[in-house]
């Protein structure tokens, strides 16, 4: 199983868009974090207060978790749509395996992205932060929190991607599926069921509960287990059809 | 003994059935051409034979048991299946090393079959720039990243220019030398001829024949060639005289079992003129060519 996961980190390592994501991430959360402590203050803006770090920080906590996702997409669709699955297959004939090692290689790739994004945000805001007077500390209890949230949501979201992949196939289907379930029917669901205490169980509201903890959202224990009891379900659902499907 | 064999192989895509109660066996040590029109079921029957698509009826075995249930199958068995299975912007080197790496077997086997197949001076360069001639030959070292003592190759040849076809026959004599087991399909019986010693001829899915190349070559007969330009008018001239005449060109004419004579008297009588006529052996090309046509087998 070892050898799958390096397998799978090495399809990633050896293609550009595993760099591009990353770089693109660790410039997004550069961004956010100029873009809140300048506006802080300014236009109606509360000003920064040494609490706030913890926000500013993990601001770019919901891309994350959506690059994690287009890399799990594309690196279990991308093999359909290549069709490297059938070297895949030829080399592991045991598909299970392949997804499951999958799974594993892109809940590790999500938090390597996760990770250097936090440290990039964390090198811009604290040395920032710290020169506008404010009293900041890396071990401060509630960063701490955030950070764990973050790569934990990245980490799940890397998974959940896979088995969205292995279920649908078609990465563009997968993409724009993902999209629409976002933005449209989980919204569209609250309403027709007229149930917003439903809200807090959708992935998306899970995804919020492990970045950003508090309000109306799950603990962050059962938002982990729950999403990624989701992750594991379309993994296990698109094996199944994997497993099954010929490979012409 | 047989290390490949296929049992009453049948596969249906809904209405159509590709392959149709399919049996053959290849023996160790032989190399053996798959052949068969386009659309006669020989991708879909090795495919099944490599595990990736699952048979309606029948078995198809590597050593003894299903592909699938091969241990270390690259250790034993090297697949060629399509030349578009690459990730385009990756490197012919670091195809091959995730290869090894989810085979178990040390990088450096990426190297050794690159120059195995002459590719040493493309080894950093990302596939999507690859010619079609050098994505077969990075397919081939793909299949020997495991060294495997048997080889199925689907259609090595497609796509190749002349050179490269000559470059492959080497290379098939060469991986057959070294005793390994070769099944390789063509839809071009003179791809292979020259490297097979045994066919395995298949259309619309079902068995025509199976046999040593050299039985096949006693299946040629006496013809007459003819060119005219009125070909079209002295075929049914023949067969209305009961005389199995094909086409064989615009302005060319293959008769079998018949004599100069017959076909000279016939010409003249419907005043046919003739440019060029000869009695001949008819070649290889033409046995696999009328036992895999439509009314195949039935003259």
């Amino acid at each position: 199983m070892t050898r799958l996961v390096r397998a799978e980190l090495a399809k990633l390592r050896t293609v550009r868009l595993f760099y591009s994501v990353a770089a693109a991430m660790a410039a997004f959360g550069a961004l956010t974090v100029v873009a809140n402590v300048t506006s802080a203050g300014q236009q109606g803006n509360p000003p920064l207060s040494a609490d706030d770090l913890p926000a500013v920080v993990g601001s770019p906590a919901t891309m994350l978790a959506g690059a994690a996702l287009l890399l799990g997409i594309l690196g279990m669709a991308g093999e359909f749509r290549h069709h490297t699955i059938t070297q895949t297959f030829l080399t592991t004939p045991d598909r299970g395996r392949v997804v499951a090692a999958k799974l594993a290689a892109y809940l590790l790739a999500g938090i390597a992205v996760a990770v250097l994004t936090l440290a990039v945000t964390m090198a811009v805001a604290l040395p920032w932060l710290s020169a506008k007077g404010l009293a900041v500390s890396a071990l401060d209890g509630d960063l701490g929190r955030v950070l764990a949230g973050t790569l934990l949501a990245a980490g799940l979201c890397g998974l959940l991607g896979v088995g969205v992949g292995a279920l649908v196939r078609n990465q563009v289907a997968a993409l724009v599926g993902v999209l629409v379930w976002v933005v449209v029917v989980e919204g569209l669901l609250l309403n027709l069921l007229n149930a917003p205490s439903l809200g807090k169980w959708l992935p998306s509201a899970v995804a919020a509960a492990l970045t950003n903890p508090g309000g109306d959202h799950l603990s962050r224990w059962a938002a982990a287990l729950l999403f990624a009891a989701y992750g594991l379900a379309f993994a296990l659902t698109g094996t199944r059809f994997v497993v099954r499907r010929d490979i012409t | 003994m047989a290390v490949i064999t296929v049992e009453g192989l049948t596969k249906r895509f809904g209405d159509v059935v590709a392959v149709d109660d399919l049996s053959f066996e290849v023996d160790q040590g032989t190399v053996v051409g798959f052949l068969g029109p386009n659309g006669a079921g020989k991708t879909t029957t090795l495919r099944i034979l490599l595990g990736l698509v699952a048979p309606t009826a029948g078995s198809a075995r590597i050593q003894g048991g299903p592909y699938r249930q091969l241990a270390a199958p690259l250790h034993h068995v090297g697949a060629v299946l399509e030349a578009s299975g690459f990730h385009p912007g990756r490197t012919a080197r670091n195809h091959l090393r995730v290869v090894a790496i989810a085979a178990g077997l040390p990088r450096a086997r990426a190297d050794e079959v690159l120059s195995a197949v002459g590719l040493d001076h493309a080894a950093d360069r990302r596939v999507g720039g690859f010619s079609l001639g050098m994505r077969q030959r990075l397919a081939l070292a793909a299949a020997l990243v495991g060294a495997p003592e048997i080889l199925v190759l689907d259609e090595p040849a497609n796509g190749l220019d002349p050179e490269g076809i000559h470059w492959l026959r080497g290379f098939l004599r060469h991986l057959a030398d070294e005793g390994r087991t070769v099944l390789v399909s063509s839809h071009v019986l003179a791809e292979v001829a020259q490297t097979v010693d045994h066919v395995v001829i298949i259309a619309h899915g079902r068995l025509v024949t199976q046999s040593t190349l050299a039985a096949l070559s006693t299946r040629t007969k006496q013809v007459v060639r003819v060119r005219t330009p009125q070909a079209q008018t002295l075929r049914p001239l023949l067969i209305a005289q009961g005389i199995q005449a094909d086409l064989a060109g615009p302005d060319q004419i293959v008769a079998a079992d018949t004599t100069p004579e017959t076909i000279g008297r016939a010409a003249a009588a419907a005043g046919i003129v003739i440019y060029e006529m000869g009695a001949d052996r008819s070649n290889l090309e033409e046995v696999f060519l009328e036992l895999t046509s439509p009314q195949g087998g039935t003259s």
